[in-house]
């Protein structure tokens, strides 16, 4: 079959893009003129009008059926659509700029935004009016709403974001176990669960309604997906009757051919499993508002691929089309953040990456076309999402390295690089068993999963790790408003040496785990209560086996709760700093220091020099990678000490996104010499800005001290010129990677770019409106970005080439 | 041969290590540059490297303005004006440098260290693993490492104890008896080859060229040579010439040519050490000519590059 009617560079003009802009850092306005999304975008209350319609219909019910049919409705009702070139189908909204809002989570924050500045585009007075009227519905029903009032009084203070960490209530990630769906078709799993409901009907357990109720909702949830997918066939159908253009009437008749068949049947080609792939994708997104994607696109689609190859019913160069095609679908999903939360999203859509490469469920290595042709798909369209994480091991073929070489000299930002032998002994360490954990995958910046065995994971919050230093120099008390507001650690007067500091500095991240945990255990039972997943829960492994949605129980070996720690390489250099400054070379007694930085230096310059003189991470420098390793250990350490309701600890991810320029804004000087408010170090493993001066060989050797298996889930960003990637170079650049690998360093991935076209991009964006940055696990365009973030980017040292 | 005893506890006089160079043989190597050159080339882009001794280099940028090398300069060679900034008059500069102590922000610095072969070894194999993975390894260029032999050659001999690959980036201008001697422990030779005419040599450089090419021929029947040719416009960029150095390249059997195209790089440091740059109407060829140029060599049958 002819495969596409669209070059990459006319396919890329489709995708409109839903990235936010970070219209806040913390509580301060930051350019919100520009709006907080493009202003073709629409806020489209389709979603909204259809599940709040269910609602009312169903009042009274049990509320795992309410959740089912509510789905049903929106998926029997929601307008649907085939764009002119497209060969996948399937949208979240009922017009190509849409982007719904989980009116059921939280009304407040859509209808605050579309009546300010930075929302005045998202919707017209009609729309305004009618949101209204929905909203109306929601007071008092909203998770949002409940979780306020739940909360008793010494918790509230903590709901509101203060600085030191933004608890937030969406971020809930997953990856659906494909190889099972693929196998059985949704009308296979239909039948598993009635065979389930029939035995439960014979056994009647303790607990039989809660079973049958929640096995009933899958059984509406999968079906109702199944019609969805058949009212995009009768859309083909119809459309292929009435085309005139021969070419368009074949592919129009495949997708309604594909659609008839799936998800409905195992799919038997490539682009039917691609097609049921994104059913299930867009589906979990407009069940509950999630992030991320995951799906190991060269593992799970390879067996169709290959018979169709063998069976010469597709090309490698049409399987890269399908891919292209694939890649503008997974564009087409975005969220909408409050404008707090926008600090810590600048830039991303939905955060979704794809994961290829690492090894089978027998070890062995997965790499083959799919692999090249992943990275070829993204290096032809030069689009911000999906990310692609590469899983590179021992066996990966050098032929790999080279081909995601030439898509990171793109300056995409990806290629995203993971390291299986540093990462698998962490996973095993969180208590994944090994055959389990060989499995992952990357849903988003690093989201580590284990395909089909999450239950609910949430990125819990947004933690600021030197904020905690800062109480842990005050003893936890505000000074501003004398108000004890962390743990009463100990008056600093009394500390020996830096040991103490960091006593109460992890006694502090503790007292703060532990306020994130008690906000999100209450959440996470008002979840469970009120927003059952049936249909998540049914492409998961296990909840059908236990008659449980997905929010009840808990995986054995599954990893539950993250917080996204920043500014951890800045507490290391600040800790060192008080080490060399107040302890070796006496230049200031620490109470004196402290004092000098509540007052942000000023008149004490010469302390401030000699703070930044002090040995900094990043610098192959053992007298500060040293203190590095204690100090985040440690964080990690006393994070853990904090569990969830399941009894499973809480830890730190390095997905930080934008949170490291957003949220520093409320954090005072630090003893590494930084200013009030200035970013913290744009990654968790990485240094400082400005502060690595002894080049890229340095940073990874200092990056190489930090123990993988005792510390936080890393993100390391590297800024490198494009003359590094040249053809001549390219070779060098391989062995840099090489020895990436070898350090056992968990994660790295690049921003290629020079400073002289970011510098003239922020000048003329209107000439820019495609380049792309990593800003932190997720690529985004430079241009929607606040001033204030741009420079944050700017400032990262480029690692030059002399 | 001198004993290892003494080795440990010779001192280099040198400006800078730079890890990451890759732009100085092959790989991913860490460079270390000696101070102190015979030569005066009018393009030098080290200029730093020109002095056989500690002197003082400026930052501007870092100044503050606040004042306190004015007082702390002995000589009164220290002015601020409000308006214009920091002045600092070169002709009563000694180079004592307690300016340098004084100031908090970095903006007067030291340039130049004196370190120990033990005290460089140990930066250098920091970045082994690059070395191996990369096919890189260390380099020593200057200033002109021949002119402090003993150091680079205790030195260079450490490395290969330490199974580095190592390089000497030369102007090729020292005695043989000492280049000698160096050669004993160096993989590759980057040997700059300025121009074949001896009085034009001496135009520019400051000295005539018969003991550079004399000695490259004799270092050439016994170590790899990469040849190094800075371009020039109007200098040494014709192709007369450069069919020359490519005959000479045959002859002595060079296994690459690299162009340097020239660069501005010398000219504002100058200005940091309170030199007067000499090559105000220094240019380099335009990229075509470059690619002229590097065809000449390649058709000789040598490999040829350009930047590297």
């Amino acid at each position: 079959m002819q495969t596409q009617s669209l070059a990459p560079e006319k396919l890329r003009k489709q995708v409109v893009s839903r990235a936010i802009r970070n219209i806040k850092r913390g509580n301060t306005d930051d350019d919100s003129r520009r709006g907080m999304f493009r202003p073709e975008i629409r806020l489209d209350l389709q979603r909204s009008r259809l599940m709040t319609e269910s609602y009312r219909e169903t009042e009274g019910q049990p509320m795992v059926l309410r959740r089912a049919k509510a789905l049903a409705n929106i998926l029997n009702k929601m307008g649907i659509f085939i764009r002119e070139y497209e060969r996948i189908v399937g949208y979240q909204t009922a017009d190509p700029n849409g982007i719904f809002h989980p009116i059921e989570q939280n009304w407040k924050s859509p209808q605050r935004l579309v009546n300010s500045e930075a929302g005045r585009t998202l919707l017209d007075d009609a729309g305004k009016k009618e949101l209204d009227e929905l909203c109306a519905y929601w007071k008092g029903k909203s998770i949002s709403d409940r979780h306020q009032a739940s909360l008793p009084a010494h918790l509230k203070k903590y709901w509101t974001y203060e600085g030191t960490f933004l608890w937030t209530q969406l971020s809930e990630l997953g990856i659906p176990n494909y190889k099972k769906l693929f196998k059985l078709g949704l009308n296979g799993l239909i039948s598993e669960i009635k065979q389930k409901i029939s035995a439960l009907d014979q056994e009647i357990p303790g607990d039989y309604l809660e079973q049958k109720n929640f096995l009933e909702a899958a059984v509406i949830s999968l079906q109702a997906v199944i019609d969805f997918a058949g009212r995009y066939s009768a859309l083909a159908e119809n459309s292929a009757a009435k085309e005139e253009n021969e070419k368009r009437k074949k592919i129009l008749e495949e997708i309604a051919r594909t659609c008839r068949r799936v998800p409905a049947n195992p799919p038997g080609t490539f682009i039917e499993a691609v097609q049921f792939f994104y059913f299930i994708h867009l589906v979990r997104y407009l069940e509950y508002s999630t992030l991320g994607i995951g799906v190991r696109i060269d593992h799970i689609f390879r067996p169709y691929y290959e018979k169709d190859l063998a069976e010469k019913r597709i090309t490698k160069e049409e399987t890269l089309g399908i891919l292209q095609l694939l890649w503008i679908k997974l564009n087409e999903l975005g969220l909408v953040y409050s404008p707090t939360v926008s600090s810590v999203y600048g830039g991303v859509a939905s955060l979704q990456a794809v994961t290829i490469g690492g090894t089978d469920e027998n070890g062995k290595d997965v790499t083959n076309d799919l692999t090249y042709l992943t990275l070829e798909a993204a290096k032809s369209l030069k689009i911000i999402e999906p990310s692609i994480a590469l899983r590179l091991h021992e066996g990966t073929p050098d032929e790999v390295y080279s081909k995601a070489a030439d898509v990171i000299k793109t300056g995409i930002g990806y290629p995203s690089l993971f390291n299986d032998e540093a990462l698998i002994p962490l996973f095993e360490r969180w208590g994944i068993t090994g055959r389990d954990a060989e499995q992952y995958a990357i849903s988003g910046c690093v989201y580590i999963e284990i395909p089909g065995k999450n239950v609910v994971r949430r990125s819990v919050g947004y933690f600021v790790l030197p904020k905690c230093l800062w109480w842990a120099l005050h003893q936890g008390v505000n000074p501003k408003t004398g108000e004890q507001h962390g743990a009463r650690t100990p008056d600093p007067a009394t500390f020996k040496d830096w040991r103490d500091v960091l006593e109460a500095y992890a006694e502090q991240v503790k007292f703060f785990t532990n306020k994130i945990e008690q906000l999100e255990r209450i959440n996470n039972e008002l979840l469970a209560e009120h927003c059952p997943r049936p249909f998540y829960s049914a492409v998961l492994d296990g909840c059908i086996e236990q008659g449980k949605d997905c929010r009840k129980w808990v995986y054995d070996s599954m990893v539950h709760h993250f917080a996204q720690v920043i500014g951890g390489t800045n507490v290391a250099d600040a800790i060192t700093a008080i080490k060399k400054v107040v302890f070796e070379d006496k230049k200031v007694t620490l109470t004196e220091l402290i004092t000098i930085m509540d007052e942000n230096w000023k008149g004490r310059e010469d302390i401030r020099q000699a703070c930044l003189d002090a040995p900094k991470f990043g610098n192959d420098d053992d007298y500060a990678d040293q203190i590095a390793g204690e100090v985040q250990v440690r964080g990690e350490a006393a994070m853990e000490s904090v569990k969830d309701r399941f009894g499973l600890s809480h830890r730190g991810d390095g997905s930080a996104v934008s949170a490291t320029y957003g949220l520093a804004i409320d954090t005072p000087a630090t003893a590494d010499g930084r200013l009030d408010g200035e970013p913290f170090a744009d990654s968790t493993l990485a240094p400082a800005p400005g502060r690595d001066k002894n080049g890229p060989t340095a940073v990874l050797k200092s990056v190489s001290k930090i123990n993988t298996v005792d510390t936080f889930n890393h993100l390391l960003n590297q800024k490198i010129l494009p003359e590094f990637l040249e053809d001549d170079l390219k070779p060098v650049f391989l062995g840099y990677l090489k020895t990436w690998k070898e350090l056992n360093i968990p994660h790295i991935q690049f921003n290629v770019v020079d400073k002289q076209t970011l510098l003239r991009a922020k000048a003329e964006p209107e000439k820019y409106s495609d380049l792309i940055v990593r800003v932190a696990g997720f690529s985004a365009y430079f241009v929607d970005l606040s001033s204030g973030l741009q420079d944050h980017i700017i400032a990262r040292t480029e690692q030059s080439l002399r | 041969m001198q004993s290892s005893e003494s080795d440990k506890d010779i001192k280099g006089l040198i400006f800078n290590i730079q890890k990451f160079s890759i732009h100085d043989g092959p790989g991913i190597r860490t460079t270390v540059f000696m101070k102190g050159c015979p030569l005066k080339c009018l393009w030098c882009s080290n200029p730093e490297s020109q002095a056989f001794s500690i002197n003082l280099i400026v930052r501007d940028i870092n100044c503050r303005r606040c004042g306190v090398c004015v007082q702390a300069c002995p000589q009164g060679a220290i002015t601020i004006d409000k308006n214009s900034g920091r002045k600092i008059d070169w002709q009563k500069c000694n180079s004592c440098l307690i300016c340098v102590d004084s100031c908090l922000y970095h903006s007067l610095n030291r340039c130049g260290r004196y370190v120990t072969v033990p005290q460089v070894l140990e930066e250098l194999i920091q970045d082994k693993l690059f070395y191996k993975n990369s096919g890189g390894g260390i380099t020593i260029s200057g200033g002109e490492p021949l002119s402090q032999s003993r150091f680079v050659s205790a030195l260079l001999a450490e490395c290969k104890k330490q199974g580095l690959h190592t390089a000497l980036e030369t102007s090729g201008h020292g005695r043989w008896d000492e280049m000698k001697n160096v050669l004993r422990f160096v993989d590759l030779v980057l040997f700059d080859i300025k121009h074949l005419d001896a009085d034009e040599h001496q135009r520019m450089t400051g000295v005539k060229n018969h003991l550079i090419l004399d000695n490259l021929r004799k270092a050439a029947s016994q170590s790899r040579i990469w040849l190094r040719v800075p371009l020039i416009a109007g200098f040494n960029d014709s192709a007369e010439h450069l069919e020359k150095i490519a005959e000479l390249g045959k002859e002595i059997g060079a296994q690459k040519i690299s162009l340097l195209p020239y660069h501005e790089g010398g000219k504002s440091k100058c200005e940091q050490l309170g030199l007067t740059y000499g090559f105000a109407e220094g240019k380099a060829p335009d990229e075509e000519d470059i690619h002229r140029l590097k065809r000449i060599i390649e058709k000789s049958g040598l490999t040829a590059s350009v930047g590297n």
